[in-house]
């Protein structure tokens, strides 16, 4: 059991291969005639590329603000966030981001939104059509490619969605709860065309959920994070083989160990809730 | 009812409201007070015939046609600047706030006053009704959209013009369209009420007259060729719109008051 888990103080703070690197990160918001609410308090993290680290905890704990921290949408309010070597300073636009709701540009048809990425990036006309059709067909969305959103389905929504962040091959991908309200059988087609998906093109994954089971199914890591102040209680490595089986994963090696490791984390948080 | 029931009863409706309007003036109301369908319509002939009422017309559509599309692009313009820059708008949407109470036809004798009794003192009446409208209307869309949208597309590096052609006026155009149409009719009021002030010209200006001497299917006249004015030109808004909207499943209206 022990070495399931890593305490973050044993990691080591500045591995090389790190693409990202969150140190003792901070943050807090102001809210008008109060004190200030701290979100996130001495955040440390490290990510290795081609990783897939899901991100769990009980709503409000700030794991949405650490994937905005991370994505530059808003700055720490104390440490840094380092990304392949260099800090993040303003939009950080090396990653994709796959938002809670799809969020897809209701005015541009799927082969539009899909697309949408691959504008600002250099690609020949020929290589865009090329990559853009790959990934429609990756995400099962062949046919649909004239279709506006507003004319699908929630899933096909969110498969959208999540192919035009992995479409013009950002390094690392940003995940804010993309499955949350879906139901259970959605949710599981989606959960096991993503890990496909991913183990195709390795790109490193930041996948934030507040679903237990979820977060052990996908995760090499899963990080444990508490409630308000938002802090990082463990990280737990998830000892699973790959390629994964989503439909059986409760039968899978592995899984019930780090399942109820992380139950027990959890158990603990709530009786502290209680008293 | 079928769509063919609703048809005929709005057929039915305008026609008895018409026959009674004719059966009843010179029987039971004096005909120089209400006219009559069969005389107005005689007159609009006669009117177009001699040129003198399509001389009319034309005067009160290039004010419009000047006014309009002048006020209503620097009125959008100028509401997704404000959406754009906080500093813009904290230092300005006060004075805009408090010059919209102004109500703007009372400034028409000022246009007059400085720009002559021709076109021009028109076109600045049409411009500052359409403005205002179009200003508004943006202005909210730029508050009430969606932030997400614009954090994604700089995301995926998308800034700049592109960031507003492909994103920002995507959406916030249902509200520049309402804006647009809500202003409509008050560019052609602006027009008319130009012309009422100080005019030798123009629809507005042939209904004062013709009232002035009691030539009532003459006012009836102008009052149809300024609805049918308004009506094609929403017509057109409304075509433009729906091409532009396609992607909403239903093209909602938001109505905002200005």
């Amino acid at each position: 059991m022990a070495n399931l888990t890593r305490n973050p103080s044993t990691v080591a703070p500045f591995p090389s291969d790190a693409v990202i690197q969150v140190e003792k990160v901070c943050k807090a918001f102001q809210s008008p005639g109060r004190e200030n609410l701290d979100a996130l308090i001495d955040i440390e993290l490290s990510i290795h590329a081609g990783e897939f680290i899901t991100v769990v905890g009980p709503s409000g704990c700030g794991k949405s603000t650490l994937l905005r921290l991370i994505a530059g949408f808003s700055p720490c309010s104390s440490g840094r966030i380092v990304f392949q070597g260099e800090e993040v300073r303003g939009l950080n636009t090396k990653v994709g981001y796959v938002p809670q709701e799809s969020k897809l540009f209701p005015w541009l048809t799927v082969e539009e939104n899909v697309g949408f990425g691959l504008d600002s990036k250099q690609y020949s006309r020929a290589d865009r059509e090329r990559q853009v059709s790959q990934f429609i067909h990756l995400a099962g969305l062949a046919g649909f490619e004239k279709y506006y959103p507003a004319q699908l389905s929630g899933g096909m929504s969110k498969r959208a969605s999540i192919v035009r962040a992995l479409v013009y091959e950002p390094p690392v991908i940003l995940m804010d709860e993309p499955f949350g309200p879906l139901d259970a059988q959605t949710r599981m087609v989606l959960q096991d065309e993503l890990l496909k998906i991913w183990e195709k093109k390795r790109q490193t994954i930041i996948f934030v959920t507040h679903d237990l089971v979820e977060a052990v199914a996908l995760a090499d890591q899963v990080v444990v994070m508490t409630h308000r102040p938002g802090k990082i209680r463990d990280v737990v490595q998830v000892p699973m083989s790959r390629p994964r089986n989503i439909f059986e994963i409760h039968r899978q090696d592995g899984f019930d160990e780090a399942y109820g490791h992380l139950w027990n984390i959890f158990r603990h948080e709530l009786s502290i809730g209680a008293h | 009812m079928g769509a063919m029931g609703v048809n005929l009863a709005r057929v039915a409706i305008i026609g008895g409201f018409l026959l009674l309007w004719e059966i009843a003036s010179g029987r039971w109301i004096e005909p120089f007070l209400v006219s009559s369908p069969s005389r107005i319509f005689f007159s609009l002939i006669s009117g177009y015939r001699d040129g003198d009422l399509l001389q009319h017309t034309w005067v009160t559509f290039q004010e419009i046609a000047i006014g309009f599309p002048i006020g209503a692009i620097s009125g959008i313009a100028l509401g997704y600047a404000f959406g754009r820059s906080r500093l813009l708008a904290e230092i300005f949407e006060p004075i805009i706030i408090g010059l919209n109470g102004i109500p703007r036809t009372a400034l028409a004798p000022l246009f007059i006053v400085w720009l002559g009794i021709g076109l021009w003192s028109k076109v600045g009446v049409v411009f500052l009704l359409t403005f205002f409208l179009n200003f508004f209307n943006t202005y909210t869309g730029m508050r009430q959209m969606d932030q997400e949208y614009v954090d994604l597309a700089n995301l995926m590096g998308v800034k700049g013009w592109k960031l507003t052609l492909k994103v920002i006026l995507p959406a916030i155009s249902p509200y520049v369209f309402t804006g647009i149409r809500t202003s409509i009719p008050f560019a052609v009021i602006g027009a008319i009420v130009g012309e009422f002030v100080a005019a030798t010209e123009g629809v507005g200006f042939f209904i004062r007259m013709s009232a002035g001497i009691f030539k009532t299917a003459d006012v009836f006249v102008g009052i149809i060729v300024l609805m049918i004015m308004v009506i094609i030109m929403d017509r057109i808004a409304e075509l433009i719109e729906r091409r532009a909207l396609r992607w909403q499943s239903q093209t909602e209206h938001i109505q905002i008051q200005a």
